[in-house]
C-alpha cells in the first residue's frame, strides 16, 4: 500500500518535473524566435580594462535587448591570441600589437577605447607622505641591482632636503605577463640607453637578477607585496589608485623628457596625450610613454581593443562595430561615469575619430 | 572463445586513461619539438630565460625564427621545483606520521571521526585559498618573526643566512606546500593503520609494549608500503602545484636561490605566469619552450615514481625474506 503511494507520488512528481521543463524550456525558446537577431560578442584579456567592460556591458546591453556580451579578464597576451584565433569577438590589450606579429596576422585592428596611466609606487618608512623624486635612470638602476639602498647618492641628489633613510630597495615586478610591465619597462627603455640595450622592453621581459628582488601576480599582490615590505617599490595601473591609498604607499613623482618631475593627473596625462595625438598614425599603434612637453606624464597609454577586421558574419561585425562606436563616444562609453570610476581618461577628439574610422573597416 | 559484451566494455573503460597518458604525452613531445631542436640540451642547465625582444622583427638561428635576444633555460625552475617540494616532505612526513598515529591509537575514539574528517576537508580545499592565505598570513609572518630567528639561530650555515628576507619565496612556498600535503600523506597512512590486525598489537601489548612502541615499532613497519605510497601521492601534489606556489614564490627568474628566504620559480607556476607573454611571440617558440618545460616536468614525475616503487618492492622484499 505504502509503496504503491510512494510509486504515485513519484510518478506525479516526475510528471510534474516534464512539464514545467517543458513549459521553461518553450518560454526561454519564445523571445529566441521574437528577436532572430540575438548576437553574444565575447570580450577577453586586459585585468585593467576588465573593470571598465564591467560598467559598459550592463549599459550598454540595457540599451540593446539583442546583444549579450560576455566579459573575462585574462590577460592582454591572451586577449591578443584569442582575437586573432576567432575565439573571442574582442580581445583587450594595454598593449599595441608588435609588427611582427600584425604581419603574420593582417586585418587585426588596434583600436584605442581609452587613456591609462601608471603610478610608480613605495614604501619607505617615514617616506610615504612625501612625493619622492624618482627618474627612468635611477628606476632603472634599481630594476637591475645597481642602486640597492635608498640613501644612494643619485637618489638623494634629486630630493634635496628629504632624509633618505640606510635601508635596502626591494624592487617588485610582475610575475604573469603584464601590460603594465610593458609601459613601465618601456619608460626605462626609452629614457636609459642601457636598459634600452641590455634588457629591453614587453609584457613579460628576463628581468635582471636583483638578489631580494620579488615578483607579485597582478596590480593586486603588487599592493599587497608593496604594502607589507618595507622598502619595496612597485609600478601600478592608476586604476588602483584607492587600493593604493588604503595600503599607505608613497607615489613617485617621475621625471618626463622635459626634465620636470610630475604626478599622474588629468592634467599632466592630459598633456602627454596631447603632445602625440598628432602622431597617432591611422593603425593608432603608438607608444605614448615619455612624451614630450613641459608637463606631461611620462607613462601613459591608449588601452586597445584587438578586433579582427572580418568578423564571422555581417551580425556580429554589426554589433562589434557598435558597441566599439558607443566606447569611444564621449557622450557613450567615453562619458566621466564610465571613465571616472577607473581613472581613465576619454580619447581625445582626434583620436576618438581615428578609432571609430578603425571601427568602420570591420566586417 | 567468445568475448562478452561486459568485457569489451570494461577494457574500453580501462583504456581510456592509459589513452589519455599516451595522447598528453605525444601532443607535448611533437607540440615541442621545434623548441627541442632549438634549445639543445643546454634547456636544462642554462640559468637564462629571455623571451627575446617580441617588438622587434624575428631572426633566424639554427634554422628557425625567433625572436631576437631569445634565450630558454630552466635551471632555476627545476631547482626550485624540487627544492620546495623536498623541503615540504622533510617537514611533512613526519608531522603526517605523527597525526596519523595519534587518529588511529592516541585519539579518544568519540572524537575519532570528527578528527579524521577535518583531515579529509583540508585535502579538498583548493590551493588558491592556500596561496591567499600564504600571502596574508605566512609571508608577512616569515618576514618578520621565522626568517630573522633562522638567522640568528642558525646564521652560522650559509643556507639560513639571509640579508632582507620579504617573505617571499623558498621557504613561503615549502610551507604552503607542506600545509597541502600533510592532509594527503596522514589520510593515506590513517587509513593504513586501521588495516593493522588486531591480534598483531594485542601481541605487541602483550610484550609489554607502550602505546608509542607498538604504533612505532609493531604498527608502522607494517604499513611501510602504504607510506610509501602516500608520501609519492603527496609529492606528485608539491611538484605539480601551481597557483600556490605562484603567490608566495616572489616569482625568481634568471638566478638560483642562495638562501632558504631567497625567491624562486616552480616549473609548473613559471609556465602558468609566462604563457600570457608567451601568446605574443610571433614565432610561436616561447610557447613551444613552455610545453618543453611541461615535458620535463612530467618525466620528472615518472622518475621520481619509479624510484619510489623501486623502493616500495625493496621494502616488500625484505619484509617477506624475514617472514
Amino acid at each position: 500500500m505504502q509503496t504503491q503511494s510512494r510509486e504515485t507520488l513519484l510518478r506525479r512528481t516526475f510528471l510534474l518535473g516534464t512539464l514545467g521543463g517543458t513549459s521553461f524550456g518553450l518560454l526561454s525558446l519564445a523571445p529566441h524566435r521574437a528577436a532572430a537577431a540575438e548576437v553574444t560578442l565575447l570580450e577577453t584579456g586586459s585585468t585593467l580594462l576588465y573593470p571598465l567592460f564591467n560598467l559598459w556591458v550592463p549599459k550598454y546591453t540595457a540599451m540593446h535587448p539583442g546583444v549579450r556580451i560576455t566579459t573575462q579578464g585574462t590577460g592582454s597576451g591572451t586577449g591578443i591570441a584569442q582575437a586573432i584565433s576567432g575565439v573571442a569577438q574582442i580581445g583587450a590589450s594595454d598593449a599595441y600589437m608588435s609588427t611582427a606579429q600584425l604581419k603574420k596576422n593582417p586585418g587585426i585592428l588596434n583600436i584605442p577605447l581609452a587613456i591609462s596611466a601608471q603610478t610608480v609606487n613605495y614604501n619607505v618608512p617615514g617616506l610615504n607622505n612625501t612625493n619622492l623624486k624618482l627618474s627612468g635612470p635611477i628606476l632603472a638602476g634599481i630594476y637591475s641591482g645597481k642602486i640597492t639602498h635608498w640613501n644612494d647618492p643619485a637618489i638623494a641628489k634629486i630630493n634635496p632636503g628629504v632624509n633618505l633613510p640606510n635601508h635596502g630597495i626591494t624592487p617588485i615586478h610582475r610575475t604573469d605577463g603584464s601590460g603594465d610591465t610593458f609601459i613601465f619597462t618601456q619608460y626605462l627603455a626609452f629614457s636609459t640607453p642601457e636598459w634600452a640595450d641590455n634588457v629591453g622592453y614587453g609584457t613579460t621581459i628576463s628581468w635582471p637578477s636583483v638578489q631580494g628582488g620579488i615578483g607579485a601576480i597582478g596590480n593586486p599582490g603588487m599592493v599587497q607585496a608593496c604594502g607589507q615590505t618595507a622598502g619595496s617599490i612597485a609600478y601600478i595601473g592608476v586604476s588602483f589608485h584607492e587600493q593604493i591609498a588604503k595600503a599607505g604607499l608613497g607615489t613617485a613623482l617621475l621625471q618626463n623628457r622635459a626634465g620636470n618631475f610630475v604626478l599622474p593627473n588629468p592634467t599632466t596625462v592630459g598633456a602627454a596625450a596631447a603632445a602625440l595625438e598628432g602622431k597617432t598614425p591611422p593603425d593608432e599603434r603608438i607608444s605614448l610613454i615619455f612624451a614630450p612637453g613641459e608637463n606631461s606624464y611620462p607613462i601613459i597609454n591608449y588601452e586597445y581593443a584587438i578586433v579582427n577586421a572580418k568578423q564571422a558574419s555581417s551580425d556580429i561585425a554589426a554589433a562589434v562595430r557598435d558597441f566599439l562606436t558607443w566606447a569611444v563616444d564621449p557622450a557613450g562609453g567615453n562619458a566621466p561615469e564610465f571613465l571616472g570610476a577607473v581613472r581613465f581618461l576619454p580619447l581625445p577628439e582626434k583620436i576618438a575619430a581615428l578609432s571609430k574610422a578603425q571601427i568602420a573597416k570591420i566586417q | 572463445m567468445r568475448t562478452s559484451p561486459f568485457r569489451i566494455g570494461l577494457i574500453g573503460l580501462a583504456g581510456i586513461i592509459p589513452g589519455m597518458l599516451v595522447a598528453v604525452v605525444l601532443f607535448l613531445a611533437i607540440y615541442s619539438w621545434p623548441a627541442i631542436h632549438f634549445n639543445g640540451i643546454g634547456f636544462l642547465f642554462r640559468e637564462t630565460w629571455n623571451l627575446g625582444n617580441l617588438y622587434a622583427d624575428p631572426v633566424t638561428r639554427r634554422g628557425v625564427q625567433v625572436p631576437i635576444g631569445a634565450q630558454y633555460g630552466i635551471l632555476v625552475f627545476i631547482v626550485g621545483t624540487l627544492a620546495t617540494s623536498a623541503i615540504a616532505l622533510l617537514i611533512a612526513v613526519p608531522v603526517s606520521l605523527g597525526v596519523a598515529i595519534f587518529l588511529a591509537e592516541g585519539a579518544p575514539p568519540r572524537l575519532r571521526p570528527t578528527l579524521s574528517l577535518m583531515v579529509e576537508l583540508l585535502a579538498v580545499v583548493p590551493s588558491v585559498v592556500y596561496g591567499l592565505w600564504g600571502v596574508a598570513v605566512l609571508v608577512p609572518l616569515i618576514a618578520h618573526d621565522i626568517a630573522p630567528v633562522l638567522n640568528s639561530v642558525l646564521g652560522f650555515i650559509p643556507f639560513f643566512a639571509g640579508g632582507s628576507p620579504t617573505g617571499f619565496g623558498l621557504l613561503s612556498s615549502s610551507l604552503v606546500l607542506t600545509l597541502m600535503v600533510v592532509p594527503i600523506i596522514t589520510a593515506t597512512i590513517y587509513s593504513a593503520l586501521l588495516q593493522v590486525p588486531r591480534p598483531d598489537k594485542e601481541a605487541a601489548y602483550a610484550l609489554g609494549a607502550m602505546k608509542f612502541e607498538v604504533a612505532v615499532r609493531a604498527m608502522l613497519p607494517m604499513v611501510r608500503g602504504s607510506i610509501v605510497g602516500a608520501i609519492i601521492l603527496g609529492l606528485g601534489r608539491a611538484l605539480g602545484e601551481t597557483m600556490a606556489v605562484l603567490m608566495v614564490s616572489g616569482g625568481a627568474i634568471n638566478y638560483l636561490p642562495g638562501t632558504i628566504t631567497s625567491p624562486i620559480s616552480t616549473m609548473a607556476s613559471f609556465i602558468v605566469s609566462q604563457l600570457d607573454s608567451a601568446e605574443q611571440d610571433p614565432t610561436g617558440m616561447a610557447v613551444r619552450s613552455l610545453a618543453e618545460i611541461a615535458l620535463v616536468l612530467f618525466i620528472i614525475t615518472v622518475i621520481v615514481n619509479v624510484i619510489a616503487r623501486l623502493i616500495t618492492r625493496g621494502l616488500h622484499v625484505g619484509l617477506g625474506s624475514r617472514a
